[in-house]
């Protein structure tokens, strides 16, 4: 007999920790391998977690609601035999996923720093799993750490006087403090980190909506007998994609640490959806080859699964272009910021009615506000301008969508 | 407490005068701190285990029986000796003017940090209050402003072989003997009884060696103890497998496996099956600390249990090894001073003194695999070694464990002389996350051992030089 200790891999890119949601067995627990012992909750989707080899229960490494960070504890299994030659295998996602596309296991992957980066790290209170390293191989170094700390600002010229650090006043007694934790935090570290590393700019197009509007109610005349009723969002989808064929430089990557540009073959669209614990973006791949309904059909399934916390993180990854549709909100203009390592978005507003100059006399139509942010580091605004009006003309005149390759 | 008892102020107080103590003493001086160092033995108990009646004692005297045992294999290399007596007392009075040396050159240390040394057993009377009670002595009443616990550990006794200072000893004990045994006997296989007994094998006793497991060092990789295994052979040690003892009288000590009982002739035997941690007997929960079952205290990141109260060394999670509780010391005398800090450690090396060493750092093939990566395990045999032949080194190898993926070192495993010394290299390579190619293209200069560390990263990156690489698969001949 000897224990084995499970500790948490690593079940999606960048994972840190993982919030036990529910464990399947208890303690004195006979299991099998590969038996399914608890769920997790990770920024991105639920993941039931098997056991790697058989035995015994014997300790849990939390309760439900315990955070426990990438590589601790997660169980201890008492085994029959001395030494157990675990096969350790991805921990499954809820949903089925496709199998060509298996979560990434990066377990057990430390960042890559020296034993004095390190310690510098902990002196500044800044998480190494948060920084991009800017040596060889991603090795983080202490300027890195040093930046990090900073908030990430170029180290001044002159020794300006530090910018004082927003004072939070201590909470009070009715003051609600609640720690910062899963989606909400991952939200907050990538938005910071998009806004600090890309250098955004955006431009916005009033389109006429008279067209779109018609062509979503003829389509949907067409659709009723199949009981598909259309949003306006896989249109959206479609116009992008015209556009981003178009103009490649929008569905490509930047690899500043390469000093490269990588042109995306594939054109996934990421949908920005709203669910109980925050802001996801679901994937729909593929969108070129697909028809106006094939998309609708994955918008809607990667929306259903989204709420239920579902989704699978090979729904979630691989995304070169993203959409946001506050306009159903009733918004009409936003400012969409870029999920990297893409480098562009796409806002829509809600189409409302307008008093616009048509032939010089004043008319009732419907009108989208459309918003394209793009990364300035890769597009200058005389590509962006060019790259939103394709997608502002296809809105205006959707019959160009049918002459779109 | 006496009501109305006045309370010593202590500013910076330590408990525990051994590796661990006595660096957080001095590490908290030089921040500034007045520092108690408590320890059961006052002064005489500076150093502790390790330095007293442990590591140095015992690689002092594994040193002088490997003296001993290379004058009789001197005809090998043509040279003709003989090894008239090992003086077992002149063995004991040169180690104990090293050990005497080195605690002495720590009370120094201490004396200049300002360091105040109470004598006498520290335990809680409260969250920030204790007692300092010595036999000799009025109980001393303190309140503290942070406190180090670094009470470390002490052998497992047996309860059919209790210790009685003269035929049945612990490790303790058996490094004190004024003469060698005719016949011992040691009763575990771990690091501590493969030491001792090797030792007193080369010095010239007939040892047997009892191992409940299924072979000696249970606890490390099966491939790293066979050169060990072989060369315990060859010494002439009786290393007896599945074995318990059961009792010991009158030079004979009874012993059982899955066939039977049977008598091995000991005139002493030693038990050394293992330590456990010095908590039980400080008032924990008086202080509102708990330990888990094996009596340790779980330490946050930077050492602490408590607001002003930091655990380190054995007492805490992980190997009971002297360099541990020495980093951890540091780590724990900046947190208590107000630093953020952590035990930023990728691994802990460790070091079996057996013949031929054992030494590691980071993690094995298997423990690799059980983490979720993919690993490649790479090694180079001591035979293929220049400076290996020139030393007359018998079995040995360096092995190397990286990520497939991106190369980096994962783990170092070592047998071999002076795998005690190599391992440094490897332990740099893991804490730095150096890579194959760091490793391989790094000079190491000829010839030494040390060359064996590049040449591993050459192994594992398919281009050796001194052993011919491994054979491609044979491309069909269409």
């Amino acid at each position: 007999m000897s224990d084995f200790t499970y500790n948490l891999p690593d079940v999606g890119e960048g994972l840190s920790e993982g919030e036990i949601v529910h464990w399947h067995v208890s303690p004195g627990d006979t299991v099998a391998a590969d038996q399914i012992i608890v769920d997790v909750q990770t920024d991105k989707a639920v993941v039931e977690i098997p056991a790697p080899v058989a035995g015994v229960m014997k300790s849990l490494g939390g309760s439900p609601g315990d955070m426990v960070p990438v590589g601790a504890m997660l169980a201890v299994i008492e085994t029959e035999g001395a030494a157990p030659k675990p096969e350790p295998e991805a921990p499954r996602t809820e949903a089925p996923k496709p199998a060509a596309a298996p979560a990434q296991i990066d377990a057990g992957k430390r960042p890559l720093a020296s034993p004095a980066t390190r310690k510098l790290a902990a002196e500044l209170g800044v998480s190494l799993g948060d920084i991009v390293g800017s040596g060889p191989n991603g090795r983080i170094t202490r300027d890195d750490v040093q930046r990090a700390a900073e908030g990430g600002a170029p180290a001044p010229a002159a020794p300006a006087p530090a910018p004082a650090a927003p004072v939070i006043a201590p909470p009070s007694g009715e003051d609600r403090v609640e720690p910062l934790r899963g989606l909400r935090r991952q939200i907050a570290n990538s938005m910071a980190t998009a806004w600090r590393d890309i250098p955004h700019i955006l431009t916005t197009h009033e389109v006429d909506a008279t067209n779109l509007v018609a062509a979503r109610a003829a389509l949907n005349e067409e659709l009723a007998a199949d009981g598909i009723k259309l949003s306006y969002l896989p249109l959206f989808v479609k116009a992008c994609v015209g556009a981003l064929k178009r103009f490649p430089a929008f569905n490509a990557s930047l690899d500043m640490e390469r000093q490269e540009i990588v042109y995306r073959h594939r054109y996934n669209v990421g949908i920005a959806t709203a669910t109980p614990d925050g802001l996801i973006v679901p994937v729909v791949h593929d969108a070129d080859r697909k028809s106006v309904v094939d998309i609708a059909r994955d918008i809607e399934a990667l929306a259903e699964a989204a709420r239920a916390r579902k989704v699978t993180v090979a729904q979630l990854q691989g995304g070169t272009f993203t959409i946001s549709n506050y306009g159903s909100y009733g918004g009409t203009f936003g400012t969409p910021i870029i999920r990297p390592p893409e480098v562009a978005i796409a806002g829509f507003g809600a189409i409302r009615d307008v008093v616009v100059p048509v032939d010089g006399v004043p008319a009732v139509r419907p009108n989208l506000t459309l918003v394209v942010s793009c990364d300035h580091r890769l597009n200058d605004g005389e590509h962006l301008g060019a790259f939103s009006a394709a997608i502002a003309a296809t809105l205006a005149n959707p019959v160009r969508l049918l002459g779109q390759a | 407490m006496v009501v109305g008892q006045i309370e010593d102020p202590l500013d910076f107080a330590v408990v525990g005068a051994g590796p661990g103590g006595y660096a957080a003493a001095l590490r908290a001086a030089q921040l500034g701190r007045k520092v108690t160092l408590i320890d059961r033995d006052g002064a005489d108990g500076v150093g502790g285990v390790c330095l007293r009646v442990g590591c140095i004692p015992s690689k002092a005297l594994i040193e002088a029986a490997e003296l001993a045992q290379r004058t009789r294999d001197a005809a090998d290399m043509g040279i003709d000796a003989t090894l008239n007596a090992v003086d077992m007392p002149r063995i004991q009075a040169w180690k104990g003017g090293v050990v005497a040396g080195l605690t002495d050159g720590v009370r120094r240390l201490l004396k200049q940090a300002g360091a105040e040394i109470a004598k006498g057993d520290f335990h809680f009377t409260g969250a920030k209050t204790g007692v300092i009670a010595a036999d000799d002595g009025q109980p001393r009443f303190v309140r503290f402003e942070d406190l180090v616990l670094a009470t470390g550990s002490r052998p497992v006794t047996l309860g059919d072989l209790p210790t009685n200072d003269k035929t049945i000893l612990n490790s303790t004990g058996a490094l004190t003997l004024d003469r060698v045994p005719k016949t011992m006997a040691v009763i575990g296989g771990g690091y501590i009884g493969l030491e001792i007994g090797t030792a007193f094998a080369k010095l010239g006793a007939t040892v047997t060696i009892i191992e409940a497991e299924s072979r000696v060092l249970p606890t490390m990789d099966a491939h790293l103890t066979r050169p060990v295994s072989r060369r315990l052979k060859a010494l002439g040690i009786d290393v007896k497998l599945g074995t318990r003892a059961l009792g010991h009288s009158r030079g004979k000590l009874a012993v059982s496996d899955d066939r039977g009982e049977s008598k091995i002739s000991a005139e002493v035997v030693v038990v050394a099956v293992g330590r456990r941690p010095n908590t039980d007997d400080l008032g924990l929960n008086v202080a509102d600390l708990q330990t888990d079952d094996a009596g340790l205290l779980a330490v946050a990141e930077d050492r602490r249990v408590a607001p002003h109260i930091a655990a380190i060394g054995d007492i805490t999670p992980g190997r009971a090894l002297a360099h541990k509780a020495t980093a951890e010391a540091q780590v724990a005398a900046e947190a208590l001073c107000g630093r953020n800090t952590a035990f930023v450690a990728t691994s802990v090396p460790a070091v079996v003194f057996s013949d031929p060493e054992i030494a590691t750092v980071g993690l094995s093939e298997t423990e690799a695999k059980a983490e979720g990566m993919d690993p490649l395990a790479a090694r180079f045999p001591l035979a293929a070694s220049g400076r290996g032949r020139t030393i007359n080194a018998g079995e040995g190898f360096v092995e190397i464990i990286a990520d497939k993926a991106d190369e980096r070192v994962l783990g170092v495993h070592i047998v071999g002389p002076h795998a005690s010394e190599l391992i440094a290299e490897g332990t740099l390579a893991v804490e730095m996350g150096a890579s194959l190619e760091d490793l391989a293209l790094t000079i190491h200069p000829h010839p030494t051992l040390s060359e064996q560390v590049a040449e591993a990263a050459h192994v594992a990156l398919g281009r050796p030089i001194h052993i011919s690489a491994p054979k491609k698969r044979k491309k069909s001949t269409a």
